[in-house]
């Protein structure tokens, strides 16, 4: 089992040089749960992933974690907590799966060490859970795009790390592929108690796999908490702009959203 | 099994490179040479003579191979070389202006100054190469490389043409020439070598992590700023010192890695000490060839590995045309 971490951030601002992305942005992760991020496009969504994990420097504020600075904990030491899968990771030509698995194992290897049997077990650990261990000497390039995002994800959890955090692990996968991927990463938390972060472009799944949610629009965060606290009309309207309406998902029993149009208003047709 | 392959290429190697030449001597020679200090004939000689040549091609091979190899992981660009990307004749250029301006005539003057030359050459192209929003692609880099060692080169022969006792003592050096190398010569460009090539082994793995883009690297813990200047110190030294004593030689820390990565697959942990094995074979070889094909004088090495390496170039851009980084 993982452990509990707080991981927190207080009034970050970020983006890039030119623009400020991010606005003053408080939160606390809820620790081994699942939370998603959501928001319309180019909100800032990814951009604060980037900033939670790392991969940019706020401008201001602080983000801790167990009340460090993560920009204070030497970085080998931080990826052994905090890993992190981002949008478009490159595909070197020619790796294997095996390859690319093992290079999630980097944080816990020393200069001098070399590969040790916790390294192989955390590999074979990790093409497990993700199903592709059939699959350990096949060329990247053969592997369906459900495979491959498996493969990134095995990636990641060779790593080990209590906290995840993904960037749109589902995009461009057929819906089949997008629910394996997300009942994959449910079993991580529900069984490892990983504490999993990811920004989903989908509101309805968002809002059958997330225990949390935490909603931006433009660079700030508007409404955080439970899916069925949070997901109403009122906020689908506020962070996309479109007017919908909320019914219960008959299956999941999660707010479900069903977008209007200007041709289909509650079985009428516009004019 | 790909190692054995390799030293036995890499004895081979040796051997021809002892054997063969503007005058021929047998194996019986060549051992005579090697092994029997009372031996005096004339071939045994020749023999001895060659031993340096060889033990340099071959040192000289391994530190651009593990060059090449370093800047591709670097730049994360499949056709980064040495050569292509005008490091080497960043460095010839600053000796030629220690020949020209300062006097200097040994070589562990030049070592110092190719490598100040390579160190700014490479900043150079890398900054001009990635001027633009698409960031440093393959084809920018080479077009940056191209013209900057254009440049440089026509000032190496603004600087040399009127001084007719530069391009005496530059002559050979200018092609890239293994010919001239003594134990002295190997002696001072060895730490140089080790150190790069201790360098490049220690950060291969963290270079496998950066093959993934940056975002995936910090992610796993490495700080990309600092390995990018790490490894770039440890190819800049590697082929500075190389190109300080043999003169710019092209092509083969393209050609090396390449033929590791085919054989391989892109794990740096293999391809960087394999790549120091097949650069060292790659040029030996080219070299012994120089010497057939320009019998009864011979070719200098650069010039041959710039024939086998040229349309290898050309047929990997063509693959890669589109592949950014
Ligand atoms: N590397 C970058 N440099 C400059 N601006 C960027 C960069 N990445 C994203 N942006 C801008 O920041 C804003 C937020 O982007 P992003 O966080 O990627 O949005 P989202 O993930 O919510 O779609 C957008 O307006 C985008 O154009
Ligand atoms: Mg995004």
């Amino acid at each position: 089992m993982t452990q509990t971490h707080i991981f927190q951030a207080e009034e970050i601002v970020a983006g890039y040089d030119n623009k400020m992305v991010i606005q003053e942005v408080s939160l606390v992760i809820p620790s081994n749960k699942i939370s998603v991020i959501i928001g319309a496009n180019a909100c800032g969504k990814s951009t604060l992933l980037k900033t939670l994990s790392r991969l940019t420097k706020p401008v201001s504020g602080n983000i801790t974690l167990d009340g460090k600075l993560i920009s204070k904990i030497p970085s080998k030491q931080l990826a052994r907590v905090v890993g992190l899968l981002p949008q478009s990771p490159i595909v070197p030509e020619g790796i294997s799966v095996a390859d690319l698995v093992g290079r999630g194992r980097f944080p816990h290897q020393s200069l001098l060490s070399g590969w040790t049997k916790k390294d192989y077990e955390a590999v074979a650990e990790a093409m497990r859970i993700m199903n592709i261990t059939e699959l350990a000497n096949h060329n990247i390039d053969e592997l369906s795009g459900g495979q491959r995002q498996r493969v990134w994800i095995a990636m990641a959890l060779a790593q080990q790390t209590d906290i995840l955090f993904l960037d749109e692990p589902t995009t461009f996968l057929d819906i089949t592929y997008q629910v394996e991927i997300l009942d994959l990463l449910t079993d991580l938390n529900r069984k490892h108690g990983t504490t999993i972060v990811m920004v989903l472009h989908d509101i309805n799944l968002s809002a059958r796999y997330a225990d949390y949610i935490f909603a931006l629009r433009q660079g700030k965060l508007i409404v955080e908490g439970e899916p069925l606290k949070v997901i109403t009309s009122t906020l689908v309207k506020d962070i996309f702009g479109l007017d919908c309406m909320v019914i219960k998902d008959p299956v999941s029993g999660s707010p479900f959203a069903i977008p209007k149009g200007r041709y289909h208003v509650n079985n009428e047709k516009a004019p | 099994m790909v190692l054995v392959i390799c030293f036995v290429l890499l004895g081979l190697c040796m051997l021809t490179s002892l054997a063969f030449g503007s005058r021929m001597v047998g194996l019986h020679d060549v051992i005579d040479g090697l092994f029997h200090p009372a031996a005096d004939s004339y071939e045994a000689n020749v023999v001895r003579k060659r031993i340096s040549r060889t033990v340099f091609s071959l040192l000289c091979g391994a530190a651009l191979g593990v060059s090449g190899a370093l800047m591709q992981a670097v730049t994360r660009n499949p056709i980064a070389d040495p050569s292509i990307l005008g490091v080497n004749t960043g460095a010839s250029l600053f000796v030629v202006c220690g020949i020209a301006f300062l006097n200097i005539s040994t070589a562990n003057q030049y070592i110092w100054l190719a490598l100040a030359g390579a160190a700014i050459t490479a900043l150079f192209v890398f900054g001009i190469g990635s001027l633009g929003r698409s960031g440093a692609t393959p084809i920018k880099l080479v077009l940056a490389g191209a013209a900057t060692s254009a440049a440089l080169s026509s000032l190496v022969m603004a600087i040399m043409i009127p001084r007719s006792y530069v391009m005496d003592q530059f002559r050979f050096w200018q092609v890239g020439s293994v010919g001239s190398a003594n134990w002295d010569n190997i002696s001072t460009f060895t730490p140089f070598l080790l150190i790069g090539i201790l360098v490049a082994i220690f950060s291969a793995p963290a270079l496998n992590a950066l093959a993934l883009g940056d975002d995936v690297a910090t992610g796993l813990g490495v700080r990309t700023g600092t390995l990018r200047l790490i490894a770039a110190l440890g190819a800049v030294l590697l082929c500075g010192s190389a190109t300080a004593l043999a003169g710019p030689i092209g092509f083969v820390g393209l050609l090396s890695t390449h033929v590791m990565r085919l054989i391989l697959g892109p794990d740096l942990r293999f391809v960087i000490p394999m790549s120091a094995l097949s650069g060292a074979i790659i040029l030996t070889v080219s070299d012994v060839l120089g010497r057939l094909i320009g019998s009864p004088g011979e070719l200098e090495v650069g010039v041959v590995t710039a024939f086998i390496g040229a349309p290898i170039l050309i047929l990997l851009t063509m693959k890669l045309k589109v592949r950014s980084l």
